[in-house]
């Protein structure tokens, strides 16, 4: 697998470097330079921006910084570039730390923003500092110890092993527990929270190594331009530069960048070349037509456009062949039912707990005992509570008064990820798996909680994945499953962390009564091997076939607690849910 | 016989072929010619002032051809080939490459207006051993011991220790005494730096005593209370820095309201843009009225046929630093090519290096020599002023074609 995406990059590096050394026109190097220099650039910011999806509107800053930094080594210290570089890319990763320790408490559009702020207030402090323009000192003498070749074609070649290392690196990133994490970032962060990954920690990861990334193309960029001021290096176009290659050739995947690149900084030099002195700025209006046309057609980038094509190519015989999916029987998907059902022991214990939001008394005073082995369903009429209550369980909010106990202790401020670690599993009503990944991509990623290595997470990967029944499924990207595969899969991805207590919240929505039958199948086989279920869901009907236990909610309060046989034929639930006529006929 | 679309095509095509493969050889007759470069932007946010240095360069190649040529060259043509720089260090260092690459046979160039662009593009045109004069103030520009690199407006550096002097000695002329200034200056970063030096020592050094020192963040909302401070502390000068033409407009206008515009207190701007005709479609010429501008070079005495021709021709009302400074150029690539009698960079540039013009014509002040870092030799600054709608030159005198207009208070 790993051979299979090296082979072609190293191809392409080579007839690459083989072209260039053909290339005697000084400009067409230049180009076939910049051109890797951008692409690298791409590369770097979709380490950060592609994987995780918190889109980085001022990368600028790390490029800046690392250009800078070398510039102002060789004006003043005489250092040369080639120990420079490296020492921009800790420049560059120090700042990456630094800000994102700073800016990760802003979501999505609030983070973008935040972002274009650092490159513009750094540009007016190097003005202040008086470093409008700069040059590199021409050497005469030590050339090359400089970096200052007379020969273009040789910063091709540094900008071709400076690109292939970043390119495995990213795919180095992508495969392994870290790329997952920010996949899963990408996906719902708060599922990658819940799925046992502190996405905090990853995410600053993430910006470390694009910051260092990007500070030592930054330093490059500089050597390559040699002369250097705040507007070329921290300005507004630097970072959308990075943005427009990748998004042009494709988000979240190396290829992007390099096509992008490949394609957009020759196309705008060449309009600008040909068409620049008979009709000055004709070339932005076609430039930014091309791009216009490009994203509309290919929202996501030409990569996966282009993917998507071939794939629904030969797709098509693939979802033929897989579309017997069998049917776990509680038998099938249960080596040993061994651990015992009873036992009366309390897993999870709630005691008065009360949430309001505002005047609204979402959760109040609610009380009750999960039995470990068993399965509760917390059932209730809409705006009954359940997913306050819910997100009371989980850890996603704190309650205002009253406490749930987790096997004796008490969860209350406990970070998702934590309590993960814990044994506490959990799904989403709106299910947001990652659409190109396949089954056994997504659900690796909530393998790595209870994972030493890559290796390990796989393993246990396939076995939540057997357990849910998907292994018919495994190979096929997400994009592809129905609803019920895709609430199966969601399952096994909280059941990759090997969890105690699963919290399944409207599993059964949306499903049709076989499908639904199905699913209720599997969730009594994992119980029968011990794991405690606690399922939210706002109709009765399935439900009874499945718990061992209502509770019934209805205006944030506990209507009643019993047995699925007595529940159904309470006149206080019948009129939570379908009003007093309606018990009056019961 | 009907001719098919396709065959009409081809046979039309096929003209065009042998047209174009006979031109050549028409040319190849004729004496052969000189490749001179231009390097502006002519796209992007300066697009307005490289198109002024290209109709500079435009009328300055045609003279020189209309004039026979270079005649120690057997009477070979100026080539114009005009590129496009855009409007960052990158673009114009690509531009500066292709020029360098698509045009070996070029043997000078001038541009590239902006500093950051001229220093980019000198980046590659010393090591093409390209001789590029340029009209761009950055100090650095002749700092980084380039041979092939001539500066002929007097740098940033010296414009600024020159202005001051200048300006008094202006005032004097036109029988002021100023002893007081104002400032009043955005936050941008330009306008910052302008002021910067002048607040420390600059305005000291010649005896005026800052009385009101304001700076506001653009866009200016209300100018009235800048203005205010200004009419009570009446001093004798005003010097202004705006960025935005909007808040330019502002300060004018109320300047005008309160009884101090059209020079009644003297007024100072900074920068090009004040001075092109582009401001005369926002502010009428009366609120520009005897503002009066520092600048590195600018049209006047002695350029009359170059002013009418521009009006005729480009239909520009005025000759700016960038039409002057362009024309200049070329008339010194022509003078150096003219002594050296060879049409190769190495030639031009020892020529350039060792040329003795005597005194300057199109640009202020000074001789048409340049020392050994490739600056001109006592290179000056103009001082014009804004006179019934027109910037006018007012210093120096060889070029000066009005007298200055200055309020005795």
């Amino acid at each position: 697998m790993r051979l299979r995406t090296t082979l072609p990059l190293l191809v392409l590096a080579v007839a690459y470097a083989v072209i260039s050394f053909f290339v005697t026109n000084s400009y067409y190097q230049l180009m076939m330079t910049l051109v890797l220099v951008w692409a690298s650039f791409g590369l770097a910011w979709n380490l950060f921006s592609g994987y995780t999806g918190l889109i980085s509107f001022g990368h600028a800053v790390f490029f800046g910084l690392g250009a800078y930094f070398t510039a102002l080594g060789q004006i003043y210290f005489d250092f040369t570039p080639w120990l420079l570089i490296p020492v921009a890319a800790l420049v560059g990763g120090a700042a990456g730390l630094l800000i994102g320790a700073l800016t990760f408490r802003l979501r999505s559009h609030y983070f973008a923003l935040a972002m274009l702020a650092y490159p513009l207030a750094i540009l007016n402090v190097f003005m202040w500092l008086g470093y409008q323009e700069l040059t590199i000192p021409m050497k005469h003498k030590g050339a090359v110890l400089y970096m200052q070749f007379t020969d273009g074609r040789m910063y091709t070649l540094i900008a071709i092993v400076m690109t292939v290392a970043i390119v495995i690196l990213s795919q180095a990133v992508e495969r392994s527990r870290f790329g997952m994490a920010l996949i899963a970032i990408k996906q719902n962060e708060a599922a990658a929270e819940a799925a046992g990954i502190n996405t905090l920690v990853w995410k600053l990861r993430a910006i470390t190594l694009s910051g260092a990334i990007t500070g030592a193309i930054g330093a490059f960029y500089v050597m390559v331009l040699l002369v250097v001021t705040p507007e070329s290096v921290f300005g507004m176009l630097v970072s959308a530069q990075a943005l427009t290659v990748t998004m042009f050739g494709g988000v979240g995947t190396v290829w992007g960048p390099l096509i992008g690149a490949a394609i957009l900084i020759p196309t705008s030099q060449i309009l600008q070349a040909k068409l620049g002195a008979q009709f000055p700025g004709i070339e932005g209006v076609i430039y930014g037509l091309a791009i216009i046309v490009v994203i509309l057609s290919a929202p996501e980038g030409i990569f996966w456009r282009v993917r998507d094509k071939l794939r629904k190519r030969s797709g098509t015989t693939a979802v033929a062949e897989a579309v017997a999916i069998d049917v776990p029987t509680a038998g099938d998907a249960a080596p040993a039912a061994s651990v015992s059902q009873s036992g009366g022991q309390i897993i999870l214990s709630v005691r008065n707990l009360s949430k309001s939001f505002g005047g609204l008394k979402a959760v109040q005073n609610v009380s009750f005992d999960v039995q470990r082995g068993s399965i509760l369903g917390i059932i209730g009429p809409n705006g009954a509570g359940k997913t306050t209550l819910f997100n009371l369980l989980n850890g996603f909010q704190h309650p205002d008064a009253g406490e749930v106990m987790l096997d004796g202790h008490s969860v209350f401020g406990v970070t998702p990820h934590r309590l993960c670690e814990a044994g506490v599993g959990r799904t989403f009503q709106v299910m947001r798996p990652f659409p190109r990944l396949t089954v056994a991509e997504n659900v690796v990623i909530g393998a790595y909680v209870r994972a030493a290595n890559d290796a390990e997470a796989r393993e246990h990967a396939a076995n939540a994945i057997a357990r849910a029944g998907l292994t018919n499924v495994a190979h096929r990207v997400a994009s592809e499953l129905t609803t019920k595969e895709l609430r199966l899969m969601e399952l096994a991805r909280a059941l990759a962390g090997a969890p105690r207590l699963l919290l399944l919240d409207e599993t059964l929505a949306g499903l049709g009564a076989n499908e639904a039958a199905e699913v209720v199948t599997v969730l009594r086989a994992l119980a029968k091997q011990g794991i405690t279920i606690v399922i939210i869901e706002h109709t009765m009907h399935t439900m009874v076939r499945l718990v061992d236990r209502f509770v019934v909610l209805d205006h944030g309060a506990v209507l009643v607690e019993d047995t699925p046989q007595a529940i159904t034929r309470d006149s206080r639930v019948i009129e939570a849910y379908l009003g007093t006529k309606w018990s009056a006929h019961a | 016989m009907k001719l098919g679309r396709r065959q009409f095509l081809a046979s039309a095509g096929a003209t065009a072929l042998t047209a174009s493969l006979s031109a050549p050889a028409v040319w190849a007759q004729g004496a052969k010619e000189v490749e001179v470069g231009l390097l502006v932007p002519l796209s992007g946010l300066y697009a307005r002032f490289g198109t002024s240095c290209r109709q500079g360069a435009e009328m300055a190649v045609d003279r020189i051809n209309k004039e026979g040529g270079i005649k120690s060259l057997g009477g070979a043509k100026m080539k114009l080939v005009v590129v496009d720089a855009g409007d960052t260090a990158e673009k114009a260092k690509s531009a500066a490459q292709r020029m360098v690459a698509d045009y070996p046979n070029m043997v000078g160039v001038s541009g590239a207006y902006l500093s950051t662009l001229t220093l980019a593009a000198s980046e590659v045109t010393e090591r093409a051993k390209l001789p590029m004069l340029t009209l761009s103030y950055s100090d650095l520009i002749t700092d980084r011991g380039f041979k092939y690199i001539f500066q002929t407006s007097a740098t940033a550096a010296s414009q600024a220790k020159q202005a001051m002097p200048v300006v008094l000695k202006v005032a004097k002329s036109a029988g002021g005494d100023p002893k007081t200034v104002a400032i009043i200056t955005d936050n941008t970063a330009a306008s910052v730096a302008s002021v910067k030096p002048m607040r420390e020592g600059l305005l000291a050094e010649v005896g005026l005593k800052i009385v009101v020192d304001e700076t506001f963040t653009p866009p200016l909302a209300d100018a009235t209370p800048l203005v205010q401070k200004v009419r009570a502390a009446r001093p004798d000068l005003l010097f202004f820095l705006p960025t935005v033409i909007s808040d330019a407009k502002l300060v004018l206008e109320k300047m005008n309201e309160f009884g101090m515009g059209q020079g009644r207190v003297p007024t100072m701007a900074f920068g090009i843009a004040m001075f092109e005709p582009d401001m005369l479609q926002t502010m009428s010429p009366d609120l520009l009225q005897g503002m009066i501008g520092s600048i590195g070079s600018w049209g006047g005495k002695g350029h009359e046929g170059i002013a009418s021709e521009l009006k005729a021709k480009y239909k520009e009302p005025w000759v700016d630093q960038n039409v002057i400074s362009t024309y200049g150029d070329f008339i010194v690539m022509r003078d150096a090519l003219e002594k050296s009698g060879k049409a190769d960079r190495e030639s031009l540039a020892t020529s350039l290096h060792t040329l003795d013009g005597g005194p300057s014509k199109y640009y202020p002040g000074g001789v048409i020599k340049f020392d050994e870092k490739g600056r001109r030799v006592d290179a000056g600054l103009a001082i014009i002023q804004w006179q019934s709608g027109t910037p006018v030159t007012i210093y120096p005198d060889s070029l000066a074609v009005a007298k200055p207009m200055w309020s005795k208070k």
